[in-house]
């Protein structure tokens, strides 16, 4: 008996193997396969390649192997130390709004029992969702301009706050900017980051909540030690996918901030992009390296985030 | 010539686009080599693709979105009556970024046979550098290239070769609003020099004919260099070690110097954004001085001449607008550019290509529109590089261009003017020094003399940094 309970799963594996060794089965996922590894896998080793080289794009010489001499100079760099630190704060600023407004807005629709008015306040959320990036920025640039953007024209024609001498200045070289610019993505990404508490909020069973109500639980309570704990799942992929959208956020700040060093929006990847496609012979050997130590910069704090959120049960 | 090194040449004519099949199997008659010619394009030889396919594509420009979007002419007029037919594509330079012409240069070839967006100071040193385009000097007819103004053809030119065909002028110059200025009780005549400038925009804002004097645009390319013109020309240096053989900007020359001294003066009666970066291509373009000229908040304006005129189109009276030559700081020079096409090497259809620019830049309606506005309202604002075309338009003096006086003015400019060296650093050097330079023009820094030394030296730290020196 107890042969043959031993042979049953390795015979079952056995028969999954030849399945796989099947040249048909591996017809369905060469497709996935190959986008995986032209589009992923290979310019990742590739970036790795150069990052260690001292490849030049717009130069005809040969690169030549460096080692680690472009890690160490960029390690030294004060320009990546700078940046990564302005995408440090931009980070710090847009990821809180990124995930307890959108929260706070869930529970507000998701007590909404009116089924026609739960769907129109879904639309509304996602209308921002479903504008192109590009057009986002370009109408953020027009709404915080200085000189005719709202903002300003209520701020100083209307308001009668201030005039156009000491107006503030939402974008440039302003300690505004980068609230301002996460203000924008908070916006953007309000109806986006709902969905996904919504979707939490759905599956928690109503029994939890009713049982609560029987214990005495007020709303918080029932919030802080149910809701929450249920939404850990919601938080950890949140955090971590916008953790890292955040600190590799460059489009953005080259529309709203251009090439300026000085400015805030001067970030490590705005940097990167700069050496890598605009100055002298295109360095992106040394552009490759900053985009690593960025990358494990970043890798560090998401091990730290998964610390955090581990499961405690 | 042997037969071999013959047929080698005319191999390599017909690889690099020079020559068609046709002339190709032409030249090898006549040379002889007949059965050599027909062998070489059949298929078997693995060659009669390539001379197919030359054949077989239409000429393929590509544009920089800005100037076909301000130019509709070049689709309808040109593009539609350029004889094969022409397939006019836009470019992906979003930002200048000329990435995708450089890929395709490495693989040795190239989707487009001529780019029309180059500006020879911005990208032109790396693209030649990188093997990505070839002069034009092979192909151009002579009576082309000398008519070209001399200015112009010099800006053009790298290594004795002509690498840009030039086709839209820039040229900065000051501009001003007459509304404004007779509201503030300015004669109606150009500030001669830089303290008669600042002190009428002064005048503006004490008046309160509009809350700001004047205004500029803050990429230096477009205002501390052609300011420094204005006082002297004598203001670029070999840096030693540098192997390009082209003058940087010197930060800490003389004029450098008085010319950032003028702009902290103007800085204080412009609007308090004047230093922000813009909206468009990396922040490069739709700068606040242009918003500020355009909703007349200003007075006086620093910038090249096709802005103002476009702005001005948005007045509820355009004819208030007034150019004139930069105030003169001595010298009396200023900046200009142009904005061409350039070959690619691996393109096809060269002669095409030839024709095309050939047709595209003596279109006389294009200028006619350039110069007078085209009828849907915006001012392209953009002047022909040949001097055949002036003369015509000066001989034939048409009421448009009677109307619009402005023209010859800013054509008057190239006589002094002077464009930025092609250095690969020609436009990053300004990128890379404003944050320092513009901390003497916030206070942060008191001493300009250090605040341009640390412009200068982080040009230069930057060309170490990167392996350029």
């Amino acid at each position: 008996m107890a042969s043959t309970a031993i042979s049953k799963p390795i015979a079952h594996r056995r028969s999954r193997l030849y399945g796989l060794r099947d040249g048909v089965n591996w017809l369905y996922v060469l497709p996935a396969l190959f986008f995986f590894c032209m589009y992923m896998l290979y310019p990742i080793i590739e970036v790795i390649v150069i990052s260690f080289t001292d490849y030049k794009f717009l130069s005809s010489e040969p690169m030549r192997f460096t080692g680690l001499t472009n890690f160490i100079n960029a390690l030294q760099d004060p320009l990546v130390h700078k940046g990564l630190l302005r995408a440090l704060y931009f980070t710090s600023i847009f990821l809180p709004g990124v995930i307890f407004i959108p929260l706070f807005v869930a529970i507000l629709v998701d007590r909404v029992t009116n089924p026609a008015l739960a769907s129109l306040y879904r639309v509304i959320l996602l209308i921002p969702a479903v504008i192109p990036g590009p057009m986002i920025f370009v109408l953020w640039r027009w709404m915080y301009d200085f000189e005719v953007g709202p903002i300003n024209t209520i701020l100083v024609n209307y308001l009668n706050l201030f005039t156009y001498r000491n107006a503030p200045q939402w974008l440039g070289n302003s300690p505004l900017t980068i609230p301002a610019i996460a203000f924008v993505e908070w916006w953007w990404g309000l109806g986006y980051h709902t969905m996904f508490f919504l979707a939490g909020l759905a599956a928690i069973p109503k029994e939890l909540f009713e049982a609560a109500k029987v214990d005495g639980a007020n709303e918080w309570q029932m919030f802080w030690n149910v809701t929450l704990p249920r939404l850990r799942p919601i938080f950890v992929v949140l955090v971590v996918l916008r953790f890292g959208t955040a600190m590799a956020v460059i489009d953005e700040y080259i529309i709203m901030g251009g090439f300026n060093r000085a400015l805030p929006t001067y970030t490590w990847t705005v940097y990167m992009w700069h050496l890598a496609f605009n100055i002298g012979n295109w360095f992106q050997g040394y552009a490759a390296a900053i985009g690593w130590i960025g990358a494990a910069a970043m890798l560090v704090v998401v091990g730290l985030l998964f610390y955090v959120f581990r499961d405690r049960d | 010539m042997s037969s071999k090194k013959t047929e080698n040449a005319l191999l390599n004519q017909l690889r690099n686009g020079r020559l068609t099949r046709r002339q190709f199997l032409i030249n090898m008659m006549a040379a002889g080599l007949a059965a050599g010619g027909v062998k070489v394009l059949s298929p078997a030889s693995g060659f009669g693709g390539l001379a197919f396919a030359q054949e077989g594509r239409p000429l393929t420009p590509t544009f920089y979105e800005w100037i076909v979007s301000i130019h509709p002419l070049i689709k309808d007029e040109v593009d539609a009556k350029f004889p094969g037919g022409v397939n006019s594509q836009i470019a992906p330079v979003e930002g200048f970024d000329v990435a995708r012409f450089v890929a395709e240069a490495k693989m040795g070839q190239s989707t487009w046979d001529v780019y029309v967006g180059m500006t020879p100071f911005v990208e032109m040193a790396g693209l030649v550098k990188a093997g990505v385009i070839e002069p034009w000097d092979p192909y151009i007819p002579k009576e082309v290239l000398d008519d070209l103004i001399p200015s112009i053809r010099e800006e053009c030119t790298v290594d004795g070769k002509l690498y840009s065909w030039p086709f839209l002028i820039d040229v900065i110059v000051q501009a001003w609003n007459n509304s404004i200025t007779s509201k503030a009780g300015i004669e109606d005549k150009a500030p001669a020099n830089w303290d008669e400038y600042l002190a009428n925009s002064k005048q503006v804002v004490d008046s309160g004919a509009a809350p700001y004097g004047c205004t500029f645009d803050a990429h230096g390319w477009r205002s501390l260099a052609p300011i420094t013109h204005s006082i002297s020309t004598n203001c670029y240096y070999m840096l030693e070690g540098d192997p390009s053989g082209v003058p940087l900007y010197d930060f800490t020359s003389e004029p450098a110097l008085q010319a950032l001294e003028i702009m902290k003066r103007m800085l204080e009666l412009s609007s308090a954004n004047a230093l922000q970066p813009g909206t468009t291509d990396g922040g490069v373009n739709l700068t606040p001085d242009e918003v500020a000229f355009g909703a007349q908040r200003v007075a006086y304006y620093v910038k090249y001449q096709n802005a103002p005129l476009r702005y001005a189109r948005k007045w509820p009276d355009p004819s208030a607008l007034r150019l004139a030559a930069l105030p003169s700081g001595g010298e009396g020079a200023t900046v200009f550019w142009t904005t061409g096409a350039c070959l690619f090497k691996y393109g096809q259809n060269k002669e095409k290509a030839v024709e095309y620019m050939k047709a595209l830049t003596y279109n006389m309606a294009i200028w006619k529109d350039s110069i007078s506005g085209v009828p849907s309202g915006h001012h392209p604002g953009q002047l022909p590089p040949f001097q055949s075309i002036w003369d015509q338009m000066k001989k034939e003096n048409p009421d448009w261009l009677q109307a619009n006086p402005w023209a010859f003015l800013v054509l008057d400019q190239l006589k002094v003017a002077k464009a930025i060296p092609n250095h690969k650093y020609g436009l990053q050097q300004f990128i890379i020094g404003q944050p320092y330079w513009e901390k003497y023009l916030t206070g942060e820094e008191p001493d300009p003399k250090k605040a341009m030394q640390e412009a200068k030296d982080a040009v230069v730290a930057e060309m170490k940094k990167v392996g350029d020196l």
